[in-house]
């Protein structure tokens, strides 16, 4: 399993590499889905333990000795709303370029690109 | 008790029905809206309440049907109580700010507004990390999508460049959860503190450092913080108010909560993080004109600097009554003050601070701005004086130096930066603009200054329990501002009454050199309000700072502490502050003022943390300063705090603009009186020496001295170059203070003989001097000297003030002047001070100069047509003249009645060497018969006068210009009366001394140095949200080189 922890550290820093260097918004967007996933794998290769079942108590696990039987449930617990979570800011974060290319002035002459990061500038100091 | 649970059930229940229940009108939703946002106010209050009667000591609420740490558990104790009560209040307000965009726009503000607002007060409340995770996370995703309501390119940009950096923050957390919990196998806080053991080596340090780094992120430490700046600009302020404050409340309370777990050894980093905030944002503050970004560089100081206190004092080990008294006040003070001034910027709606004018046509918003800026400058009586005050005792108990000066200086920078608002907003060329202003957008803003003055006032009384009597100079101020609609005559009067009545209550609290300065300050001050009643109209906001001013000052006298001192210090350079902005065109004058007075001030602060705690005897501090050994580098700081105070030479660049732009009796108070308080600290200064003198002690007294003697030397050539009447009496004034000093420094007993003199004849003298100019310049409707001349026959009162005036400054016989220079001769020689004595010589006679210059021209020469049916000053302006020159002339005629005493009270500390024969003073070197001396000079000067009223009894009176003047006959004043550039020559020989302007040109490079590198800085801010993602993974990577390095 540690090669899954190396896989999901290797997907972060692909991921805020891809966010440090895209100049294209939804380039930007997509690293930081891989960011994501990266932060996602890490969490449940942690709490993975070798040769254990899912933690779910039934017929096969009883309840009073599942603790030997089963990995740790609570990372699984956590990335389930890292996941939700995850998705809802990557949602805004796409409708958020939608709205920015909206604001664009498509009329003037030298037209920056809408989709780049290097257009919206104009707060700064 | 109601359980804090329903707070989120309300929340998120109307959170949930509101899209059902708009179909009924948005009427009904609004209700229920603002309804839910009461009740979540008042359960807090209602816990507040509890906690105070004693019948509840918060409540641990625990979730599932599981106890912690199995579930995850949520607090409500005392700390958590006020958190989210201020957060609902601060809601509460800001949803009513925010109402007319409430009302029109779409439901989903509504409900977003009230998940932000749960999402906080979630935040303060759980004791589990990963459940910090997801309020976070709430939090973050209802604010961008606020943000993104108004959909205009600014805020949409900002608010993309928010979702980058709390990606990337939000990342980091999880990774450091997940790794906290790998190692300690649990998710709850209080679990994990005990389990903190297990947090050890590299990774140990590593999954704490991704936790704690994100939540600093969050805080927004310098200079990973632009995408911050951003969002405080481009977004409405409603909204603004809620992140800048109630969140950043809420995630700096997270990080108190996860303090525990981190090892001690880290608090110092953390406090430079903060320190290194505070100081650079108020540092680019400097350059800032735009009031949204401008506060949006204030909020991230004052975050970093409620860091920087909460970790330094954790790593001093202070404990938590003084942590929660400090950060505690800061918070508070930063809390309401800065929210409020959100709200400010969305209404006065300008996009620069210089356009600021427009406040003035609503003058209730003028006093609100005036407040918050108080407040956030830390002065006093508001939650961040005592706060700042208490920390820097802390910072100089465990010799920080360094701490003590970033703080201090960064607070310089943004009392400039505020300051420069005010005034802009006060004085800058007048606008009719009116200001478009619904109730609920004032109302929130009232809200905040009165509970902010309710705090003020309730931790002055109660928790520093000041007396009546040191809080009077603010019940003067609120008593007078009752009274602000009656004439200037009838409110003079009652400043009378006032006034009157506390120098009689003084007067049953002094003796000795106490009821000296008191009486010369109170009593002084008490003679000139007749004069300020010489303005006709309203004068609004006038008396109630005067007042103010004047108990501020008379409480100095009595201070029994350091800190009531500086209390009282402070209250009076705010009050005095005031009173110059009284004055027209006075932006930059008043600006200079406020910053060297500050500058005084912190000297004077961290001179008293340096120096040991007096014990607490019912004493005042003039008696009781003596008692400890204080150390060379507190009296250098303080010695430093009061020379800026005086105008000292190389501190005197504030001095002539600020009296020459100030109101003509605003100026003489300034001059005869304010100057007089800095006067008051040096003799504080030399009891304390003179009980535990030493070399260094020796050292410094010669420095001072020189000081002393150069300021009246370079003061004295500058004066003499004026063309500005006030400008040159200001320059009088500034070599006066040297002669004070000097004379004080020389240290023997008739040295400290003269210095009182001196003192109480510089306030008389200035006093006449100053009045009667006011009177010139009144009737002229001019300062420049120039421009006036021959007004001893048209205003011969004022002539005669004038000229009793400047023999008494020069020290000729026979008005007490003259035996005040032989006594600080006397010091000077009996000391061993030739040089300094032969320098003060010279120093007097160049005043001769000055003085020649401002008798001849003003009122001799011939008077210009223009002038020719001027009518003599005010008798308003002349009464306060003459009763000072009833006083000038007893103690010329009869010094023994008052030198007798002053000896008395001075050989307590140096014991006299004085010898007293009838009217006869004896010193070491000489006699001098002060009454003796008048009755010659007056018989000298009466045989002649006589004698040529009798020759000239029968002389024609001729008209002006009938007259031949080297063979021509003038027709106009100027070619007879010689005024303009009178002392060309003089300049050719001795201008090269003052021409350099070396103290101006230094004080402008300073500041030059200081915005420059405040507008090199800030191209940190490049706009690009990719560079700032680039600043934030840099800021991380090396952080954790400097922290965990080890």
């Amino acid at each position: 399993m540690i090669l899954t922890t190396v896989l999901g550290f290797i997907l972060i820093i692909l991921g805020i590499w891809g966010m440090l260097t895209q100049k294209n918004l939804f380039k930007m967007v997509i690293g930081f889905s891989i960011l994501d996933s990266g932060i996602h794998l890490v969490i449940v290769s942690l709490g993975y333990i070798k040769d254990k079942t899912a933690p779910i108590i039934d017929s096969d696990i009883l309840a009073n000795n599942a603790s030997s039987q089963v990995v740790d449930p609570i990372p699984s617990a956590l990335v389930l709303t890292a996941i939700v979570i995850g998705l809802a800011v990557t949602a805004l974060m796409l409708t958020y370029i939608i709205q920015l290319v909206n604001t664009h002035n498509f009329d003037s002459k030298n037209m920056k690109d809408p989709l780049s990061i290097t257009s919206y500038e104009e707060l700064k100091w | 008790m109601v359980n804090p649970l329903y707070m989120f059930i309300l929340f998120l229940a109307f959170g949930f029905l509101f899209a059902i229940l708009d179909k009924m009108g948005r009427k009904v939703t609004l209700t229920l809206f603002y309804g839910v946002l009461l009740a979540n106010f008042i359960i807090p209050l209602y816990w507040i309440w509890g906690i105070f009667s004693g019948t509840t000591s918060g409540t641990e609420i625990s979730t599932a049907g599981f106890m912690a740490p199995i579930s995850i558990n949520l607090r409500f104790g005392f700390e958590e109580i006020i958190i989210v009560l201020l957060v609902n209040f601060l809601g509460l307000l800001s949803a009513i700010y925010l109402s007319d965009k409430f009302k029109k726009s779409s439901i989903n503000g509504m409900i977003l507004f009230m998940v932000l607002l749960m999402s906080i007060d979630g935040l303060v409340m759980t004791r589990d990390i990963f459940n910090i995770f997801v309020f976070l996370e709430i939090l973050s995703i209802a604010t961008y999508s606020l943000i993104a309501i108004e959909k205009n390119r600014d805020s949409l940009s900002a608010g993309f460049k928010y979702m980058l950096a709390g990606g990337i923050a939000s990342a980091f957390i999880l990774i450091g959860i997940i790794f906290l919990y790998r190692f300690t196998g649990t998710l709850n806080l209080d679990d994990m503190i005990g389990k903190s053991h297990l947090l050890v080596g590299k990774a140990g340090f590593l999954s704490l450092y991704l936790f704690l780094f994100a939540i600093l992120l969050e805080l927004k430490p310098f200079p990973a913080n632009g995408w911050a700046l951003d969002v405080y600009q481009a977004v409405n302020e409603g909204l603004v108010a809620i992140i800048a404050v109630a969140s950043s409340a809420a995630i700096f309370f997270v990080l108190y909560k996860f303090l525990p777990l981190v090892p001690s050894e880290y608090y110092g980093y953390l406090g430079g993080v903060g320190l290194v905030t505070f100081f650079f944002s108020n540092l680019i503050g400097l350059k800032q004109k735009n009031p949204n970004r401008l506060l949006g560089y204030s909020s991230i100081a004052q975050m970093g600097l409620l860091l920087a206190t909460l970790s330094i004092l954790k790593s001093f080990g202070s404990n938590d009554l003084i942590i929660f008294q400090i950060v505690g006040g800061l918070f508070i003070n930063h809390f309401l003050a800065k929210a409020a001034l959100f709200w400010l910027v969305g209404i006065v709606k300008k996009n620069d601070i210089s356009a600021w004018t427009n406040l003035r046509t609503n003058p209730s918003l003028l006093i609100f701005l005036g407040v918050f800026i108080l407040a956030l400058s830390g002065l006093p009586p508001f939650p961040g004086f005592w706060a700042k005050w208490d920390f820097v005792m802390i910072l100089a108990s465990k010799g920080s130096y360094f701490s003590i000066i970033g703080i201090l200086l960064a607070s310089l920078f943004e009392i400039t930066y505020l300051f420069r608002w005010l005034g802009f907003a006060m004085k800058k060329t007048d606008s009719t603009e009116k200001i478009d202003l619904p109730i609920s957008k004032e109302f929130p803003i009232a809200i905040s200054a009165i509970a902010l003055l309710v705090f003020s006032v309730v931790t002055t009384y109660f928790f520093k329990e000041f007396s009546f009597i040191q809080i009077l100079p603010l019940v003067g101020l609120v008593l007078m501002y009752l009274f602000g609609y009656l004439p200037v005559k009838v409110k003079g009067f009652v400043a009378i009454v006032i006034i009157s009545t506390y120098a009689i209550k003084l007067y049953s609290l002094v003796s000795g050199l106490e009821l000296f300065f008191a009486a010369i300050l109170v009593v002084g001050s008490l003679v000139q309000i007749i004069a300020t009643m010489y303005r006709s109209g309203k004068r609004e906001g006038f008396y109630p700072f005067l007042v103010m001013m004047i108990i501020a000052i008379g409480n100095l006298v009595i201070a029994k502490t350091y800190l009531s001192f500086f209390f009282q210090w402070e209250l009076m350079t705010i009050a005095s502050y005031f009173l110059i902005m009284k004055g027209k065109e006075v932006t930059s004058a008043g600006l200079k003022y406020i910053i060297f007075s500050m500058g005084a001030a912190y000297f004077i602060m961290t001179g008293f943390a340096f120096a040991p705690v007096i014990p607490a005897i019912n004493l005042s501090l003039i008696n009781t300063i003596g008692m400890k050994h204080i150390g060379i580098l507190s009296l250098s700081l303080l010695s430093i705090g009061f020379l800026i105070k005086i105008g000292s030479l190389g501190f005197h660049v504030w001095v002539p603009d600020t009296y020459n732009k100030a109101d003509d009796d605003t100026t003489s108070y300034l001059s005869s009186i304010v100057s007089k308080a800095g006067i008051f600290g040096f003799f504080l200064l030399a009891v304390a020496i003179v009980k535990n003198a030493s070399l260094d002690t020796e050292l410094l007294l010669t420095i001072i001295g020189w000081i002393g003697v150069m300021t009246a030397i370079i003061a004295s050539i500058m004066a003499a170059f004026q063309e500005n009447v006030k400008k040159l009496i200001a320059y009088s004034s500034i070599g006066q203070l040297g002669y004070i000093i000097l004379a004080l420094s020389a240290f023997n007993h008739i040295g400290w003989l003269a210095a009182l003199n001196l003192t109480l004849n510089h306030m008389l003298f200035k006093l006449m001097i100053f009045l009667a100019i006011a009177g010139v310049i009144m009737r002229t409707k001019t300062t420049n000297m120039y421009e006036m001349g021959g007004l001893i026959k048209k205003m011969p009162w004022s002539y005669i003030s004038v000229l009793m005036g400047i023999i008494g400054l020069s020290g000729v016989p026979p008005l007490a002047g003259f035996g005040t220079k032989w006594m600080l001769y006397n010091a000077l020689i009996e000391r061993g001070w030739y040089l300094q004595a032969g320098a003060a010589l010279f120093a007097s006679g160049i005043a001769f100069l000055y003085l020649f210059r401002l008798i001849y021209t003003v009122f001799l020469g011939q008077a210009k047509p223009e002038h020719k049916d001027i009518k003599a000053a005010p008798l308003w302006l002349l009464i306060p003249q003459y009763i000072a020159i009833a006083v000038v002339m007893l103690i010329s005629m009869k010094p023994i009645l008052l030198l007798k005493p002053l000896s008395e009270m001075i050989s307590v500390y140096i014991p006299t060497n004085l010898g007293w024969v009838g009217d006869k003073l004896i010193t070491v070197n000489g006699y001098w018969n002060g009454s003796q001396v008048m009755n010659v000079t007056m018989i000298i000067f009466g045989i002649p006068f006589l004698w040529m009223l009798f020759i000239t009894r029968k002389v024609q009176k001729v008209k002006q210009f009938n007259i031949v003047f080297a063979a021509e006959r003038p027709d106009r004043p100027e070619t007879t009366h010689f005024a303009h550039n009178m002392y060309a020559h003089y300049n050719k020989a001795m201008g090269f001394l003052v021409t350099p302007k070396l103290a101006i040109k230094f004080w402008d490079r300073v500041s030059e140095w200081i915005s420059s590198s405040g507008a090199t800085l800030r191209n940190f801010y490049s706009g690009n949200g990719q560079t700032y993602l680039l600043q934030i993974i840099l800021y991380f990577i090396i952080l954790y080189s400097i922290m965990g390095g080890k």
